[in-house]
């Protein structure tokens, strides 16, 4: 499984953006980039998650038409996926009918050690040291690189400035400040906090962080110390309260709940920035995942996407070339990808240099939040991991024992790690 | 089961066209290899088709089942019954057993009585009898896909323009999030009326042509020794749809124990999956094991596991109810 | 006396309320319905609003043809899918089910009784619990995001070919009788004589074949991955997973997938009620 199925980078704001595309449009999405079948040797497929913003689609298939003119016996067909991504990738990666080049959300080292990544160390070349060290790390299995991260996605909260004034709440710094402004914040008509439908969300995770824990450290699931525990079960004070949105129309990663004042706090990404800026003007402010309490740390996600190369598609080094010319010989169109639609960071130093819409206002908050408080999934953090751990901690905040919990699930999670490394 | 049937219980038919027993043996070598001819023509598409895609499945996934087989569907790394272990093992597909479990103990005798009470109104009233039958029946053309997305965006959306919710705030109930509660676990209130609304109307139907199929003189006889209303239910009218009933128990039961649709999508939130759902069943979870976590070895395990499950309480049920008994 | 009379004014009190509930069931079995069009016919604001509306003041049919623009959903695509799907499952599993089941009910050879065993035992194995390992195998035949991929295993069903075999082993042999004498072998018996008289059988499993399919999800979930095999459900379905939402569009979207076979349910209606009562299920 390839992107992390439970965490961030997925967006999609702007409700109904799909009409706004519907208007857009000219092409077909899976029809080939322009001036590809005339004389293409090869055509290569390309899988895109359904990106949420409007004209994403149009500038994926633009980059397709500019490879294809500069490559001109290579065509590429882009093929937009919505809906359930990484199992329409999966099942498909079985098969002839598999993409050559294909995203995915936080990179899972598994896909690499199971033969499934091309490896990608011959087309970086001195580009390497351009790119950010974390994100390079990120796609790094045993010294080889196995992807090129796209973009970085950073994950706080957001928090509307005249309502927590109004109520006399300061934004919350630690995780009690936000257990009681939320509860303070919720009213009849309202709740305080959206943190995800299903009332977890990232929480679980940044729980654990935000008390000073891992979830994984060196090859061990290390989510059921005691201070992880203390921090899952720390969850429950807000499903006790009552003081969280549930079952919305959207998830957290869309910022209607938030933008349609339906909640004053809400965890959403920095992609949402573009239309949370139009929606409410300068009403509003972005804070970390607070402290879990003294001694631990602000946290913040960073996510995002990485291009990868199949390694048993049929074009291996047409795809290589691809994914080379877009993410690394150019810089134009990352820079483009990166803050044309919604607002993400470019894993390039050059190009986040350039990303002119990110050096002021609250984007450039929320840059500085992620150098400070970034955090990323372990490698390991595959689905497998990730709902055992997700599922011990949607029974811990319904009242289920945290530290047993816990402890199985990390159980769980260690078989399929160790499978993982065995690779 | 009455008179010009040539089926003799649990055998075969005599062949048609053979004027004595006698002479179709003397015959028989001709006939046979016509027979086999025809057989296989009309029998052999059906027959391959089974064998390819449930035998050879069912095999390839049994070899599966034994494979540490991950983000590949290819044989050879065999690992025992590793798979089995880990699966019986991980708390979520035992719940998820168990959730099912009981989602069936609840949903088939629910929807009996329903589909009963359904049929046994319908077939009395005289006026309008087939305006009712077709509006009941209309939901099963309805797919689960399009029902949950009405059940979850519209009836029991979590906001207060959600229909359950506005029903309730005439009666000052505050908005209540359906689907995401887990104390109490209002989502069985979405899942049953859902299935409930999809399905009685189809059973309903079923009903409808076993009391049909009641001679009206059994009523008549009954009725003149006095027997009236329920009496009249218990006596004559259930025992004359044993079979029906029978039948449409053990279709119920398959089609609970199979769930997916709508947990699917009631409780998956795009790619978030359906990971935290307060709810899996085991097709759920297996879903997400082979095509979320890659992990087909361990998908197939869990499909024999499941499959083990309906295979013996079907027998069960059908040693209780006497499924089959009557058949051919 | 007196009891007698209570009892039958009971009676005749209760067929009022027997019509009452049964209108009143019937409101509340049609409700659904009549939600899904008005919500196909509202726009965003109406919908999200805790004011009730009854019916939109302004039908915005817009919703409707904005579902067939959107080039992400491939909703026209999917329709056409779906019912080319349908269209070839209803027919061919039908007649492959009759085939099997007077083969299975009239051929004497040798052996049928282990062959209808096998046929039965696949019944206990549900099709769905098989979809890993179908997968596997329509996959490693290059089925995937192909039509004939979701529609292969779906020609298979066994169930139908049991009722089907009850149906022919109550079939009356004098007919068969008449047609050996006119010359016709086992295959014309069943081409001839057979399948023209099994009418409301095909039509009743027929419709509910087409029906099925056209609902299906799991398997063209996982089958057609490509935008380009979808079927409507999958259409339908990316509207819950995807991540934005997009309300009237939805219900517009179930408003155009729903429709085809409410009609055609309302045409077959007849016949499935007729041919469930053919079918050897009920009692």
């Amino acid at each position: 499984m390839s992107a992390q199925r439970t965490h961030l980078s997925r967006r999609g704001f702007l409700g109904g953006s799909l009409m706004v595309v519907a208007g857009a449009v000219v092409g077909c999405s899976t029809s080939p980039g322009g001036g590809s079948s005339s004389g293409a040797k090869t055509t290569l497929n390309v899988w895109y998650h359904a990106y949420g913003e409007a004209g994403t689609q149009q500038a994926a298939m633009r980059y397709a038409t500019s490879f294809t003119k500069a490559n001109p016996d290579i065509a590429v067909k882009v093929t937009w996926v919505p809906g359930d991504y990484s199992s329409k990738l999966n099942s498909s990666l079985l098969t002839a009918a598999a993409p050559d080049v294909f995203e995915i959300g936080d990179f899972n080292e598994g896909m690499a050690r199971r033969g499934q990544l091309a490896a990608l160390d011959d087309i970086y070349g001195s580009a390497a040291s351009d790119f950010n060290k974390a994100d390079l790390d990120e796609v790094t299995v045993d010294g080889k690189p196995y992807g090129v991260k796209m973009i970085d996605d950073v994950i706080m909260l957001y928090y509307r400035k005249s309502v927590l004034s109004k109520a006399g709440i300061n934004p919350p710094q630690t995780y009690d400040d936000l257990v009681a402004a939320a509860k303070a914040l919720t009213t009849k008509s309202g709740k305080g906090l959206f943190i995800g439908n299903d009332g977890l969300g990232d929480t679980p995770v940044l729980a654990v962080l935000s008390n000073g824990g891992d979830l994984v450290k060196s090859g061990r699931a290390a989510f059921a110390t005691p201070q992880a525990i203390e921090a899952v079960a720390g969850l429950k004070r807000l499903h006790d309260d009552q003081s969280i949105q549930l079952g919305f129309t959207t998830d957290w990663w869309d910022p209607s709940a938030f933008t349609q004042n339906v909640v004053p706090m809400q965890y959403c990404g920095l992609w949402a920035l573009p239309a949370i800026k139009t929606a409410l003007g300068d009403d509003f402010g972005v804070l970390p995942w607070p402290a879990f309490k003294a001694g631990g740390t602000p946290v913040v996600r960073v996510g995002g996407w990485t291009s990868v190369v199949n390694a048993k598609g049929k074009n291996v080094d047409a795809a290589k070339k691809y994914v080379q010319w877009l993410w690394i010989q150019q810089s134009d169109l990352p820079k483009d990808w990166a803050q044309g639609y919604g607002l993400h960071i470019p894993p390039r130093n050059s190009v986040a240099a350039s990303a002119d819409k990110l050096t002021s206002g609250p984007a450039k908050d929320i840059v500085d939040l992620a150098t400070k408080y970034g955090r990323t999934n372990p490698g390991t953090w595959d689905t497998a991991v990730s709902t055992a751990f997700n599922n011990a901690a949607a029974k811990i905040v319904t009242g289920g024992d945290a530290a047993a919990l816990l402890t199985d699930a990390a159980k769980q999670a260690q078989a399929d790690i160790d499978k993982q490394l065995a690779g | 089961m009455s008179t010009a049937s040539p089926t003799r219980p649990g055998g075969l038919p005599s062949p048609p066209g053979r004027p004595a027993n006698k002479a179709a043996e003397a015959r028989r070598p001709r006939a046979d290899r016509r027979a086999w001819g025809a057989f296989a023509l009309l029998a052999g598409p059906m027959l391959i088709g089974l064998g390819v895609f449930k035998y050879v499945a069912i095999g390839w996934s049994f070899l599966l089942s034994l494979s540490e087989a991950r983000g590949t569907i290819a044989l050879g790394h065999w690992v025992g019954l590793a798979n089995y272990q880990t699966l019986l093992s991980a708390a979520a597909f035992r719940d998820s057993l168990l959730q099912i479990l009981l989602f069936t103990l609840f949903i088939v005798p629910v929807t009996f009585a329903g589909s009963l009470g359904l049929a046994l109104l319908v077939h009395r009233i005289r006026r309008g009898r087939a305006v009712l039958r077709t509006a009941f029946l209309i939901p099963a053309a309805v797919s689960y896909v399009a029902a949950s997305l009405l059940w979850k965006m519209c009836l029991f959306n979590g906001l207060p323009s959600g229909i359950a919710n506005m029903i309730g705030s005439w009666f000052g109930m505050s908005a209540v999030p359906w689907i995401q509660s887990t104390h109490p676990p209002l989502y069985w209130i979405v899942l049953v009326t859902m299935r409930l609304w999809l399905q009685v109307g189809f059973y309903m139907v079923l009903f409808l042509a076993g009391l049909q199929g009641i001679p009206r003189d059994v009523y008549e006889a009954a009725a003149l020794d006095g027997a009236t209303g329920l009496r009249l239910l218990r006596r004559i009218t259930l025992p004359m749809l044993r079979n029906t009933s029978v039948a449409v128990l053990m279709l119920q039961f398959i089609a609970a124990f199979q769930a997916f649709d709508e947990f699917y999508n009631l409780f998956s939130s795009g790619l978030s999956g359906t990971g935290t759902a307060p709810v899996q069943t085991p097709l759920v979870y297996l879903y997400n094991t082979a095509m979320g976590d890659q992990d087909y070895g361990l998908g197939s395990a869990g499909a024999f596991v499941l499959t083990a499950l309906i295979v013996g309480v079907t027998l069960i049920q059908g040693r209780i109810t006497g499924f089959g008994r009557n058949e051919g | 006396m007196s009891g007698m009379t209570t009892r039958q004014a009971l009676r005749i009190a209760r067929r009022p309320v027997r019509g009452l509930v049964a209108g009143l069931l019937m409101v509340v079995f049609l409700t659904p319905f009549y939600l899904m069009l008005r919500n196909a016919l509202m726009d965003t604001k109406g919908l999200t609003s805790p004011h009730w509306t009854w019916w939109p003041s302004t039908m915005h049919w817009g919703n409707f043809t904005a579902l067939f623009s959107d080039p992400t959903l491939h909703m026209g695509q999917a329709l056409g899918n779906s019912l080319l799907i349908a269209g070839i499952t209803a027919p061919v599993s039908t007649l492959l089910a009759s085939a099997a089941g007077y083969a299975l009910a009239r051929i004497p050879v040798p052996g049928r009784g282990v062959v209808l065993a096998l046929v039965v035992a696949t019944l206990m194995i549900p099709g769905s619990v098989t979809f890993v390992p179908t997968f596997v195998v329509v996959g490693s035949l290059g089925g995937i995001n192909t039509l004939w991929g979701i529609i292969a295993p779906g020609l298979f069903n066994p169930f139908a070919v049991l009722l089907f075999r009850n149906f022919y082993l109550q079939f009356p042999s004098e007919i068969e009788e008449a047609g050996r004498l006119d010359g016709l072998g086992w295959f014309g018996l069943y081409r001839r004589i057979a399948l023209p008289s099994s009418g409301a059988m095909l039509a009743s499993l027929g419709a509910l074949s087409f029906i099925d399919s056209w609902n299906a999800f799991l398997w063209p979930l996982v089958v057609g991955q490509d935008p380009s095999a979808w079927t409507a459900q999958i259409a339908l379905s990316t509207f819950l997973t995807s991540q934005t939402i997009n309300l009237p569009g939805l219900f517009a979207g179930a408003v155009v997938t729903v429709t085809p076979l409410v009609v055609m349910f309302l045409i077959a209606q007849r016949y499935i009620v007729e041919g469930i009562a053919t079918s050897g299920l009920k009692g």
